[in-house]
């Protein structure tokens, strides 16, 4: 018994590291093809990410979007709503954390920073909020709503830019300087590292406890297993998943808030969400699902966006082999993750239970036609 | 002359399990085989082993004297075994003869043939008197004849030996009767029958020769003729079971819920319920009777707040409720919903979670919005010793027990701090006889307590035996309310028949 568990425990560990190098052994192999020397560039894409004080700290907080997003999809996915709407939501969280830090300027650093964060997570949670409403009320699906929204959250920012946010010169489009007081302070001098990555950090500790231990995520994950059985039982499952479907934005609104007040920008432009909102979506899946193992997740899409730069400059290594990477990480971890699936199954089966349609009827509508 | 099929020695292990141990049984041509055990013995890991879903560890499969390994179910069918599945694999937007072609190689390919199976359709359709038209669309055909289109599919394929699999679960008792003339006439025309199901009765009235399965291993082929119910029971379950049920007179006590001039209707005025009035006391079970689909979930759903009550009133101990809603409802009773898989338990949380359903926001089990997870440890502990709940862990998902423990963990979850009130939808429906008379003895101790339950059936046995006055449902009125003295059987079929063909036309 006692090694069953640990082999149980062990096993997505070990799987998910044989994806890991199978994806660093393709990736070379990719390189090697394309005619550069893989092993530079596998050393140019390490310096890249750890090489250095300001590497890592551009790694490290390259992860800060990264596991928010992640934690968002988790969050909605345990009510089994697929949100893909977190491009407009952090956006959105952009917009409003910017309007906060380009006014009140004269705030001291405790309220206005605060503040502009909260304008980010209640951006976002309003822009994740119509979706949700939308679910609840018309029965919108959601997958399509956010996409959407992703659409005028970017208009919305194309026009601050060129408009009411533009800098005073009126030749860029971006929006003037955010205030000082509303800036994250440096976690390491003279790095892009700010103080927002122990709240983010924090942060994905908070979700996983909240999940694991409240009796809010009881209900959320009751929801997600099964509505109608929850329904039975006395649970809300509408209001339980538009409050999943809302906190899941106001995440992705923090993040966006982060990208403006952390880091080395010091103004809103009109692409700044960067592809992140995607990004964490397939962070949450490598993590699959896990909070916690969002972090490490995290921190190999943050060492692929952060060393991948190097690897081009150094070593010539055209920056989509990156992409390449990105995608083979994805690939082989799903497929790996199908490989840990088969294996419950076929215990499954063994307890000889109860029918379970969808396979049976599956395999017996393709082999007897 | 050798069986149409034997099976020698057949044992097939899964990690941590045996699910067949030695298994042997033959079929001869033109007989109905039963094969009866409860949920969990291994008849379905040996009905997928025949249709080469799963390879056995050890053993010989013959069929027709020479040994077979088969490989796949198109295999099985080449070799003339086919199987009817519990859920049907039928395109229900296609023609009968549509459905029989799909799959099936023409003649003249790339031409389709669809005309000449039509043809045979009709034909084999007119020989084994199934009455189905060849160009009617599946998805109108009630389900009784879709599962007829089955057995058509598979005729069409040259199938000598049907396996069906637990066929009547879905049907009518109507449908059930027809269904076995549809197997007199097939076995009579030499085919040779493999029939599941653990409903006792069904096995006697229709099987030649039944099998019994326990644990694994057969405990014994025996001609259905030479036999009775008890006996069957004792081998399948491994002891007497006693579904006759003692239920001492007892005097009514106060009313607990009274239901007056219900109705619900659905978007186009069309009537789901009317005109529903009854009380339950405590101490009584009020049996709801009909055919499945006459309104006993809408009632259910409108007691528990799910659906609102177009007009009418529910009164909970004299306080009116007609606007409750689920969470309130499970302050003041309980439920075992009609369909468990997708109403009562959620199949990939563990057991743990499935038990703690209701309780969870309550103290103390949570506290200021945090749960306990130890107090829920040893909750459950407590619940699955009470209830004797089989299961290897807390931690298993409710996937992996069979459907009797899967019953019990609703059954724990409800009803273990004696609710007042218990609506009980088809409590036994897909048990085995063992896990019956569990649900029957809690049941009638709710009773004995003082606890007021509602219980709805289809099963007219079930609710003879526990209720202690009957409502016979009928497209959502209540055709009868009677108290259970020398209640007649036929004469509540023909109440609950009769207007089932009034629902029918």
């Amino acid at each position: 018994m006692r090694r069953d568990q640990v082999t149980a425990a062990l096993s997505p560990v070990l799987v998910n590291l044989g994806a890991l190098l199978l994806t660093v052994a393709i990736s070379m192999g990719v390189i090697a093809v394309s005619g550069n020397d893989p092993v530079a560039a596998m050393r140019a894409l390490w310096d890249g990410a750890f090489g250095g004080r300001t590497q890592i700290a551009g790694t490290l907080s390259k992860m800060i979007p990264l596991m928010l997003v992640a934690l968002g999809w988790i969050v909605a996915y345990r009510a089994r709503r697929v949100s893909i709407g977190f491009e407009g939501q952090i956006l959105a969280g952009g917009i409003l954390a910017t309007w906060v830090g380009l006014s009140f300027s004269s705030l001291p650093m405790v309220i206005h920073l605060p503040l502009a964060v909260l304008a980010g997570v209640v951006g976002g949670a309003l822009w994740a909020g119509i979706a949700a409403v939308l679910w609840a009320r018309r029965s919108v699906n959601e997958i399509i709503s956010t996409l959407l929204l992703n659409l005028i959250a970017i208009q919305i920012v194309n026009w601050l830019v060129r408009g009411p946010f533009q800098e005073s010169t009126g030749t860029f489009p971006r929006s003037g300087p955010i205030a000082p007081s509303a800036r994250w302070p440096e976690l390491i001098e003279h790095t892009p590292l700010s103080w927002d990555f122990p709240l983010a950090l924090a942060t994905v500790f908070g979700i996983w406890f909240v999940l694991k231990r409240t009796t809010f995520g009881f209900r959320l994950q009751f929801t997600g297993a099964n509505e109608e059985a929850a329904r039975y039982g006395g649970i809300d499952t509408r209001s339980v998943t538009v409050i999943a479907l809302v906190v899941s934005g106001a995440l992705a609104g923090l993040a966006g808030s982060s990208l403006l007040l952390g880091g080395e920008s010091r103004s809103m432009s009109d692409n700044f969400s960067a592809n992140y909102g995607f990004e964490g979506i397939v962070v949450a899946l490598l993590a699959r699902n896990h909070p916690i193992a969002c972090i490490p997740a995290a921190l190999l899409f943050a060492l692929l966006r952060q060393g991948g730069g190097l690897m081009e400059a150094r070593v010539g290594v055209p920056s989509s082999v990156v992409m390449i990477t990105q995608g083979l990480v994805i690939l082989l971890v799903a497929g790996s993750g199908f490989l840990l699936d088969q294996r419950g199954r076929v215990r499954v089966d063994a307890e000889e239970s109860t029918p379970h349609p969808p396979t049976e009827a599956r395999r017996a509508t393709v082999e007897v036609g | 002359m050798a069986p149409l099929l034997q099976m020698t020695g057949i044992t097939k292990r899964f990690p941590g399990v045996v699910a067949c141990r030695d298994v042997s049984f033959a079929v001869e041509a033109g007989e109905i085989h039963g094969l009866l055990g409860e949920n969990g013995a291994g008849k379905s890991t040996l009905v997928k082993i025949l249709y080469g879903l799963v390879d056995p560890d050890e053993g010989r499969i013959e069929i027709d004297g020479r040994e077979v390994r088969i490989r796949s179910p198109r295999h099985a069918l080449a070799l003339g075994v086919g199987m009817v599945h519990q859920h049907f694999m039928l395109v229900p937007t296609m023609t009968v003869a549509e459905n029989v072609a799909l799959g099936l190689r023409s003649d003249r390919p790339p031409l389709s043939r669809l005309r000449r199976v039509a043809a045979k359709v009709a034909e084999l359709s007119q020989r084994y008197g199934f009455h189905i038209d060849p160009d009617q669309q599946v998805g109108e055909l009630s389900v009784g004849l879709q599962q007829r289109v089955e057995i058509l599919k598979l005729l069409c394929r040259g199938a000598e030996l049907l396996v069906l699999d637990e066929p009547t679960a879905v049907l009518t008792p109507q449908e059930w009767q027809q269904l076995r003339g549809t197997m007199r006439s097939l076995a009579d025309a030499g085919k040779a029958i493999v029939f599941i199901s653990h409903k006792l009765d069904e096995q006697l009235s229709i099987s030649d020769r039944c099998t019994v399965l326990r644990d694994g291993s057969v405990m014994g082929t025996v001609a259905t003729a030479e036999t009775d119910k008890a006996s069957l029971a004792r081998m399948m379950v491994g002891r007497d079971v006693v579904l006759r049920t003692e239920r001492p007179p007892r005097a009514p006590g106060r009313p607990v819920l009274e239901v007056h001039g219900l109705h619900l209707n659905a978007a186009e005025d069309r009537c789901l319920l009317a005109d529903i009035s009854f009380t339950i006391a405590q101490g009584e079970i009020v049996g709801i009777a009909g055919v499945d689909g006459n309104g006993q979930r809408e009632l259910v759903e409108v007691l528990m707040g799910i659906r609102t009550a177009t007009t009418g009133t529910i009164r909970h101990e004299g306080e009116t409720v007609t606007r409750l809603t689920p969470r309130r409802y499970n302050r003041i009773g309980a439920v075992i919903p009609e369909d468990r898989h997708r109403m009562a338990i959620a199949l990939g949380l563990s057991v743990r979670e499935n038990l703690v359903l209701k309780d969870f926001c309550r103290q103390p089990f949570s506290h200021r919005g945090i749960t306990r997870p130890r107090v829920f440890r040893d909750f459950c502990a407590s619940l699955l010793q009470e209830f004797d709940i089989r299961t290897p862990s807390l931690d298993v998902a409710m996937r992996q027990l069979s459907g009797g423990n899967q019953q019990k963990v609703v059954l724990a979850r409800e009803m273990h701090r004696d609710p007042g009130l218990l609506i009980a939808a088809q409590p036994t429906r897909g048990l085995d006889v063992g896990a019956i008379e569990f649900v029957y003895r809690r049941l009638l101790e709710h009773r004995e307590r003082g606890g007021a339950t509602l219980l709805v059936s289809t099963e007219l046995d079930e609710i003879l035996s526990l209720a202690d006055r009957i409502a016979v449902l009928v497209s959502g009125r209540f055709v009868a309310l009677l108290e259970n003295r020398d209640i007649d059987i036929q004469e509540l079929g023909l109440l609950m028949g009769g207007a089932s063909e009034m629902v029918a036309s």
